[in-house]
Parts: C-alpha cells; sequence; structure tokens
C-alpha cells in the first residue's frame, strides 16, 4: 500500500499527461488545419505571386522581376475577360437549377419508399462513372439531330446534367438520420407541407444544400472537355485558358484568377461583419 | 515593350477609334497607321472593292489564339464594310476534327467561313469532302505565297488551302544542362540525359524528327518507316530515357530545367528564351520538320466571297507585317517583301527581320521535311503504332 | 409525392444523360474503321477485346483512385471537422477557402505545382536531404505525382460532404459522449465517427468514381507508364477515331465502378447508405 505522498504523486502524474495530450490534442486539430489550407493553397500561392511576375515573353514559367503592370491592366485582354464573364454566368445558372433538382431527388430518395427507387439511385451514380469525352460527344449528336443550336443553352444542360448527381449525393448524406418528427411536430402544430419544409427542414439541410452548390458551381467553371463538345463558338474559361495555353500563358489570368479569389473572401468576410453587427 | 502590352485579340468589332485610343501600344502604331492606310490604298488595285463584290457579313473566323495581332480585323472591316466575329476556339486539330465531324459529316453549316487547321487535318478535311474549293480569282494576292509553299503534296495546287503561318518541330534543349552543344537527332539518346528528354504526343511530329534521326525520310514514310521509328521511341520508353509526351506544356519543363532536351515548336522556344536565356534552338544535321497552318473555307459556308477576300486582304505584305510583329511564326507570302514592310515597323530594328526563326534561311528551309500526306489505311496503322507506344501498351 | 419530386431532376438526366448514352451504346456495338464507315452489326466482340488489351490500365487506374480516395479521406477528414467543430462563425469561409482553388483554370494549378515540385525546386531539395528521395529521385512524371494531383484536385469532394455530415451532429451529443467516455478520442470514435458515416461514403464515391476515368492529371504529371484508361478513351476516341472502342471501353470503365461501388457499399452496409 502506497504512502499518502506517494499515492499523491502517483495520481497527478497520469493527469499531468493528461492534461498535455488533452492540450496538444486542442491545438493539434488547429495546426492541422492550417496545415491543410496551405497545400489547398499552394499553388495558389504561386499563381498569385505570379501575377506580378514582369515577365518578357509569353509564358509565365519564370520569375523575372516584380511588377505592378498586370495589375494596372487587367482586363487587357477581352477575350479572356469575356471568357471568365461566360464561365460566371454559365455555373451560376446551371448550380441553381442543379441544386434545385438535385436537392429534390435527394429528399425523394431519403424521405419515402418508393417503386423504382433501387433504380433511381443507380441512374444517379452513372454520370459521374461516365468518361467525359464519349459523353460530350453523345451529346453533341445529339443536339445536332434534334437541331438545337449549340451555345450557352447547350452548355447548361450539360452542366446541370452532370451537375445533378454530385448535388443528391452530398445532400443526401445530409439528410441521412435527418429526424423526421420534428416536420409531423411542426405540421401538428398547424404548419403546411411547404411552410413546415421552409421553415423547418430547408434550414436544417441548408449546409448540405449550400456544400452541394459549391461544389457544382466549382465543377462548372472548371468544365473542359463536355463543355468543348457542347459549347458551340462560345469561349469559356477552360477552353480560353486552355487553347492559349499553346502559345503564352499571360499573367492576366493570374490577376483574374487572384481578383475572384479576393472578391469572394471580402464579399463573405464582409457578410459575416454585417451578421455580427446585427445580432 | 513588352510582349503583353501588345496583346488583345478581338473578339467583337474593333473600331480604329477604339485601336488609336491606345490600347497600350503608344506612339509608333499612330506614326505606322497611316503609313499602312496609305499602303493599303496603294494595293487597293489588286484588291475588289466592296461594290465589286457586294460582301455578304459577318465573317465567321475560327482560329488558333494569339495568333493575330489587334489592328488586322478592324482594318478589313473599315476597308470592306464587314464585321469580322473572330472567335478563338480552335485549341486542337483533333478536339476540333471530333466537334465537326458530326455537323460536317451530315453536311450541315459549320457556322465558320474560315478555319484554321493544320496540313496533316487539312489533308483529311480535303479527302473527307468537307472543304470548298478556293476561287482564285477573288484572290489575286495568292501569287503572293512564297515559292516553297506553292505545291504541297497535302494540297498540290493550293485548290483549298493557303497558309496562315509556318513553324518548324526541332529541338529546343538547355546546353548548360546538357553540358554542351547538340548538333543532331541522335545525341538526344546519350544515355547522360536519362530522364530528361520530352517528346511531343503528336505523331507526325514525333515519329518524323526520330525517323530522320534513323536517316529515314518523314516525307516518304512507311508503316515500317514508322515502325523503325516506334521501336526506337519504345526502347527509350522502357528505360526511362523518355520522360513524357507532351503537348504544349513542355514549357514548364524546359524552363524549370526538368527537361534538358524537348521535342519543340520554334515559335515557343522564341518566347521562352525570352524569359531563360539559356535556351536554345538546334536546327538538328539530319533535318527537321515544318508544319504550317492554314486557311480553309469549311463546305457549306455563308460568305465565301467574304472569306475569300479577307485571305486576300491578308497577304497583302504590310497585313502581313502587321500580324507577323504581334505572331512571331513563319509568314506564308514571299520573304523579301514581308521583310522590307516589317523593317518599317518592328521596335528593335532587326528583331524580327533578322530572326533565323521567323525568316529561315534558304538553306534551312530546304533541309524541313514535311509529313507525309497518309492515305486512311496508313494514317489508322500509324496512329495505332504510336498511341500504343505513348501509352506504353505493348 | 416521391414521384412529382424526382420527376423534373429525372427528366432532365433522361433526356440529356440516357439518349446521348443509348447513342453510345449503339456505336459501341458498331464495327469497321473511320476510313471504311462504321456498321452497327451487334458486334459484341469489342468488349473482350479491349478489355484484354488495356485490362492492365484498368487495374492502374483503379489503383490510384483507389489510393487517391484513401489519403484524401485522411488529408480531407480532419479538416472537415476543424471546419464543422471549431471554426464557428467562420465554416462558411472555410468552406468557400476550400473551393476557391477551382477558380482557377485547372491546367495553372497545374503548372503551378509543376513549378513547386520541379526537380531542381525546394520541395524535392528538402526530400532528398530527409532521405525519403534518392539522390536522382524526383517527383514528376511519376505515379507519386499524378496521385498526388488526383487527390489534390478531388479534395474538396471529398471534404464538403463529411463536413456537411459533421456539421448536423447535435454538439450536445459530443458533450454528452465526451462525460461518457472519460477520454475524447474514444467519443469521436464511439459517437462521432460513426455519425459521420454517411458523408465519409457519400465523399469517398465524389473522389473515387471521377478520379478512376481521369485523364488530366496522367497527361501532364504523368510519364507513358503512369497512364490511364481515361487517357485510352481519350486515345482511342479522339486521335485513333475507334469511335466503336471508346464507346465500349467507356461502357466497361462504368460497369466496373458501378461493381467496385456495390462492393464498397456492402462493406459499409448499404442500408444505411445507398
Amino acid at each position: 500500500m502506497s504512502t499518502a505522498k506517494g499515492a499523491v504523486v502517483g495520481r497527478s502524474q497520469p493527469r499531468l499527461l493528461q492534461r498535455l495530450a488533452r492540450v496538444a490534442g486542442h491545438i493539434a486539430l488547429p495546426v492541422y488545419a492550417v496545415l491543410a489550407l496551405a497545400y489547398l493553397f499552394a499553388p495558389i500561392a504561386i499563381i498569385v505571386l505570379f501575377s506580378f511576375n514582369d515577365v518578357r515573353g509569353r509564358f509565365n514559367f519564370v520569375w523575372q522581376g516584380f511588377t505592378l503592370n498586370h495589375w494596372l491592366d487587367p482586363f487587357k485582354i477581352p477575350a479572356l475577360t469575356d471568357a471568365m464573364i461566360l464561365s460566371l454566368k454559365i455555373a451560376a445558372v446551371s448550380t441553381l437549377i442543379a441544386t434545385a433538382l438535385g436537392t429534390l431527388i435527394a429528399l425523394a430518395l431519403i424521405r419515402y419508399r418508393f417503386v423504382g427507387i433501387a433504380a433511381v439511385s443507380l441512374l444517379i451514380l452513372l454520370p459521374l462513372t461516365t468518361p467525359e469525352v464519349v459523353m460530350g460527344s453523345s451529346l453533341l449528336t445529339l443536339f445536332l439531330n434534334q437541331g438545337i443550336p449549340l451555345g450557352f443553352n447547350t452548355i447548361i444542360f450539360a452542366h446541370v446534367m452532370f451537375n445533378i448527381s454530385f448535388v443528391v449525393v452530398v445532400v443526401r448524406a445530409r439528410l441521412r438520420g435527418f429526424d423526421w418528427t420534428l416536420e409531423e411536430a411542426a405540421m401538428d402544430l398547424g404548419a403546411n407541407e411547404w411552410r413546415t419544409f421552409r421553415k423547418v427542414t430547408l434550414p436544417l439541410i441548408f449546409p448540405g444544400i449550400l456544400a452541394a452548390a459549391l461544389l457544382a458551381f466549382a465543377l462548372s467553371m472548371d468544365d473542359f472537355i463536355i463543355t468543348l463538345f457542347t459549347s458551340g463558338q462560345e469561349v469559356t474559361f477552360p477552353l480560353w485558358v486552355w487553347g492559349a495555353a499553346r502559345t503564352a500563358v499571360p499573367p492576366q489570368i493570374n490577376v483574374i484568377g487572384t481578383l475572384i479569389l479576393v472578391t469572394t473572401v471580402t464579399l463573405i468576410g464582409a457578410s459575416l461583419l454585417l451578421q455580427q453587427r446585427r445580432t | 515593350m513588352t510582349e503583353f502590352e501588345k496583346i488583345g485579340t478581338t473578339r467583337r468589332a474593333y473600331t480604329r477609334r477604339d485601336f488609336l485610343k491606345g490600347m497600350g501600344v503608344g506612339a509608333l502604331s499612330v506614326a505606322a497607321s497611316p503609313l499602312i492606310a496609305a499602303c493599303a490604298r496603294a494595293t487597293e488595285e489588286l484588291a475588289p472593292t466592296p461594290e465589286e463584290l457586294a460582301l455578304a457579313g459577318p465573317l465567321n473566323f475560327s482560329n488558333w489564339p494569339y495568333y493575330i495581332d489587334e489592328q488586322t480585323n478592324s482594318d478589313f472591316e473599315s476597308e470592306f464594310g464587314v464585321s469580322v466575329n473572330y472567335i478563338e476556339d480552335i485549341n486542337d486539330n483533333e478536339e476540333f476534327f471530333a466537334v465537326m465531324q458530326p455537323l460536317l459529316s451530315a453536311g450541315e453549316d459549320s457556322g465558320r467561313d474560315i478555319i484554321v487547321l493544320t496540313d496533316w487535318m487539312v489533308s483529311r478535311f480535303i479527302n473527307l469532302g468537307w472543304l470548298d474549293k478556293l476561287d482564285k480569282s477573288n484572290i489575286p494576292n495568292a501569287e503572293l505565297l512564297r515559292d516553297g509553299m506553292r505545291n504541297v503534296a497535302f494540297d498540290p495546287n493550293r485548290d483549298y488551302s493557303l497558309p496562315w503561318q509556318s513553324g518548324f518541330t526541332a529541338i529546343g534543349y538547355n546546353p548548360t544542362l546538357t553540358g554542351r552543344k547538340l548538333t543532331s537527332l541522335s545525341e538526344i539518346f546519350d544515355p547522360a540525359f536519362a530522364g530528361r528528354v520530352t517528346m511531343l504526343s503528336e505523331m507526325r511530329d514525333t515519329l518524323g524528327l526520330t525517323m530522320l534521326g534513323l536517316g529515314l525520310d518523314p516525307s516518304t514514310a512507311t508503316v515500317e518507316d514508322a515502325e523503325a521509328a516506334v521501336a526506337k521511341i519504345k526502347e527509350h520508353i522502357d528505360n526511362g530515357h523518355i520522360r513524357r509526351f507532351t503537348g504544349n506544356d513542355y514549357g514548364t519543363e524546359l524552363t524549370t530545367g526538368d527537361a534538358w532536351v524537348a521535342y519543340a515548336w520554334s515559335g515557343d522556344v522564341i518566347q521562352l528564351q525570352l524569359d531563360n536565356p539559356d535556351l536554345e534552338w538546334l536546327f538538328p544535321e539530319e533535318g527537321f520538320m515544318l508544319w504550317s497552318d492554314n486557311m480553309l473555307i469549311p463546305k457549306g459556308a455563308q460568305h465565301k466571297a467574304t472569306a475569300e477576300a479577307y485571305m486576300d486582304f491578308v497577304y497583302r505584305p504590310e497585313i502581313q507585317a502587321q500580324i507577323e510583329n504581334f505572331v512571331w511564326f513563319i509568314p506564308p507570302v514571299k520573304h523579301d517583301l514581308v521583310k522590307e514592310e516589317i523593317a518599317k515597323i518592328e521596335e528593335t530594328p532587326g528583331e524580327l527581320s533578322e530572326n533565323p526563326l521567323i525568316f529561315p534561311t534558304e538553306e534551312d528551309l530546304a533541309n524541313a521535311h514535311i509529313f507525309k500526306p497518309l492515305d486512311e489505311d496508313e494514317e489508322a496503322q500509324m496512329i495505332e503504332l504510336f498511341e500504343s507506344v505513348a501509352l506504353d501498351l505493348y | 409525392m416521391p414521384y412529382l419530386l424526382i420527376l423534373p431532376g429525372l427528366t432532365w438526366l433522361a433526356v440529356f444523360f440516357l439518349i446521348p448514352i443509348f447513342t453510345l451504346g449503339q456505336v459501341s456495338l458498331q464495327e469497321g474503321t473511320f476510313a471504311e464507315g462504321f456498321r452497327f452489326t451487334w458486334h459484341w466482340q469489342n468488349y473482350p477485346d479491349l478489355v484484354s488489351r488495356f485490362g492492365r490500365l484498368f487495374v492502374r487506374s483503379f489503383g490510384y483512385a483507389g489510393i487517391a480516395t484513401l489519403l484524401a479521406f485522411l488529408i480531407g477528414y480532419p479538416l472537415a471537422y476543424a471546419i464543422a467543430f471549431r471554426a464557428g462563425r467562420y465554416k462558411n469561409l472555410f468552406l468557400f477557402l476550400v473551393i476557391l482553388p477551382f477558380f482557377t483554370s485547372y491546367l495553372i494549378r497545374t503548372l503551378a505545382w509543376k513549378i513547386i515540385l520541379a526537380d531542381e525546386g525546394f520541395v524535392v531539395a528538402a526530400l532528398q536531404a530527409l532521405r525519403v528521395l534518392s539522390e536522382d529521385g524526383r517527383l514528376l512524371a511519376t505515379r507519386t505525382s499524378v496521385i498526388g494531383g488526383i487527390i489534390y484536385n478531388f479534395l474538396p469532394f471529398m471534404i464538403l460532404p463529411i463536413y456537411v455530415s459533421l456539421e448536423k451532429i447535435d454538439k450536445r451529443l459530443v458533450e454528452a459522449a465526451e462525460d461518457l467516455y472519460a477520454n475524447s478520442p474514444r467519443a469521436f470514435w464511439k459517437v462521432v465517427f460513426p455519425l459521420s458515416l454517411p458523408g465519409v461514403f457519400a465523399g469517398s464515391l465524389l473522389t473515387f468514381i471521377p478520379a478512376a476515368g481521369d485523364f488530366v492529371n496522367a497527361q501532364l504529371l504523368g510519364g507513358p507508364q503512369q497512364q490511364m484508361i481515361g487517357n485510352v478513351i481519350q486515345s482511342r476516341f479522339l486521335r485513333v477515331l475507334d469511335y466503336p472502342g471508346a464507346a465500349a471501353m467507356s461502357f466497361v470503365l462504368m460497369a466496373s465502378i458501378l461493381v467496385a461501388v456495390a462492393l464498397y457499399a456492402r462493406l459499409f452496409g448499404t442500408e444505411e447508405l445507398m
């Protein structure tokens, strides 16, 4: 049997270690998060840096000196600016449509049991598995056979098509284990189905919808092959960059990319501040 | 003035006033513009007037990016009273083919009046009957085409095509890293360069150069020749000598020094040298490849006469010089004429007019080979061989 | 009611996916060459021919995609956790940050990686100093860079679904679990992690499936020995003009991915997740 002193020493040592472990665990996660974000942004850092590169030639691979010239004239290449604006428009429209359609499907798949549910689940996965080059070409054939003029609309048709699947999978993950009794409770209290959805369900699944929308937006902004086949004579941002890169990689690409980054972060930061003020 | 101060390719109609307001080009252009206008007037006898032709517009012109200067399209618009719908939506021959194929094989209108494609793809379009013949009476300036380009195997009388720009495919390398200057194609297989060599994913470029290194002639290439070249390549994939097959993206590797030797295109290397002065261009002693991108009129084009007027317009030496001043590839029009015009407008005297990659010597042009136009059967066999080795499928 | 909900989306997919896929199916049963023309002849032989020829690349692609998915999970889960539980008010900001790299073109991002991972760059030098890489080892044009590229580009697809699952978990549940289990790790494994499984499953699907058919990473970051099935399909379609072959291979790819997913779902317990 240990002395009283020994007993105290014996018990405080594990507690000290325990506390150290807890502190380490507590800071380990934020430290890791910072490292992970640094990894995500490593190439972005290069891209931002090289927007200030004083290039002499047409490419932007080697640091040659600092200049603000490109920032003073970011919209110097009209084709690039037009392409970026077009891509943003397409992404916005296709995200809205895909998120709406996909959320509805996700709700149906989780909330109800119906004939064909397995088939629909399978159908949702299929577009994800299809190689873009054959998908794009088949879509082109479809549009031509039906006499649908190629351009903005056909790009939207294609982008929404592949985005629906992503939205369904993400929103469905959010809906798993959703407590539907909340809805029943609301309706017992007198709310109709739509009101219940709007006031009870929607806010609870909103983070899932937001995440799905973000993914869809990103996918649409970055898509190359399917867009190539379905764009007719429209030139989106990825199409322009891939095409131009054959001859040149102008720093304006970096400038516009950085502008978008900065604008988005600023907007969100501002909205957070506004929220803070209101509460 | 840096390269990027010259950029501003058009997609919508630019007026001359827009341009003169100064997209950063400066006093030199203001001085040059009346000169160009005067030259345009002087050659007007060669150009059909709008009244004579009643040109229909707009002219739908699909081209590769960075292939035209800012001024040419607006000059054409003001002189001919037709707008130019210039779209840079061609970035790969095979991808463009894939997008055009369903349209043109069904006999439908491609929506374009002029497209620009590389010689071997022109060959395919001709064989498939997807091109309209050019009415040379509308293109008197076609006479100014360089002698060496008049009679090409893939379009003997230039019935369907007129070159837009040309370039060389050969070797770009870094003598500091290789440790010595290179002179021949066979040297790239020096074991000291293991893992430092890249080749092009474009079949004709890579097989062509490899054949030359083996003493074979790409302009008479047979399937057996291709097999020999493929065997050589395979050997060097297996031992890790060849690092990658690249599109235009060998630029990063040459610049960072990951690649010491690359099969490369002349226009790129000129630009890369500006950023990395260590890089050099090699005209190998065995020979090298010449490619050209050509203006074509797809079947069913709505504004054929306008397209032909445009082709005639851009073949004026002063317009060639204008384009050349931005593009820096090999112009199709007789070089003495273009050199004369470009000497008037180039920023640094001799920068372009004495650049052997823009105005090559007769000797270099004699050593340049164009890959033989292949019939469908040969093409199918060669592409199968090449793709199998590039994907390491054997 | 459920039919009403699925109708709009389903119609869109029926028109813009099923019809083209049906056409593709017809093409896969054609034979011939581009030169002679293609004829529809129920040429099922396309399928076994291609599998035997390109089987090795199927295996490689699934291998790369599998490793990439696993690593994306290991890298992405803690970040998703941090955003869900530690970011507080700034959650949405961090979500945007995760997605933001996509606003630069894929090509530009990859060129930036090629500069960072260059043979003479400091990353390679550091790894050589740490003996992780050999003296003349490199990162680019290897299996590592291709898988690395896949991980990097699909990381948001792993992170966002996991976040979505985690964020839903009632904080009081987590507190109760931490009280129940004296130390935090078991609270995580017994309570939090199982609740996040739907997100993990979703994230794995959205990473593995597109990665298996990916071609750009191998095209820009890989050498001949790192080519994937996506590259073969590109090649058959765009260069060799073997449309039936490309179509048949696409279906084999789609089918094998679905089989892999079904096995994976079985592992997780289908009821809960599909």
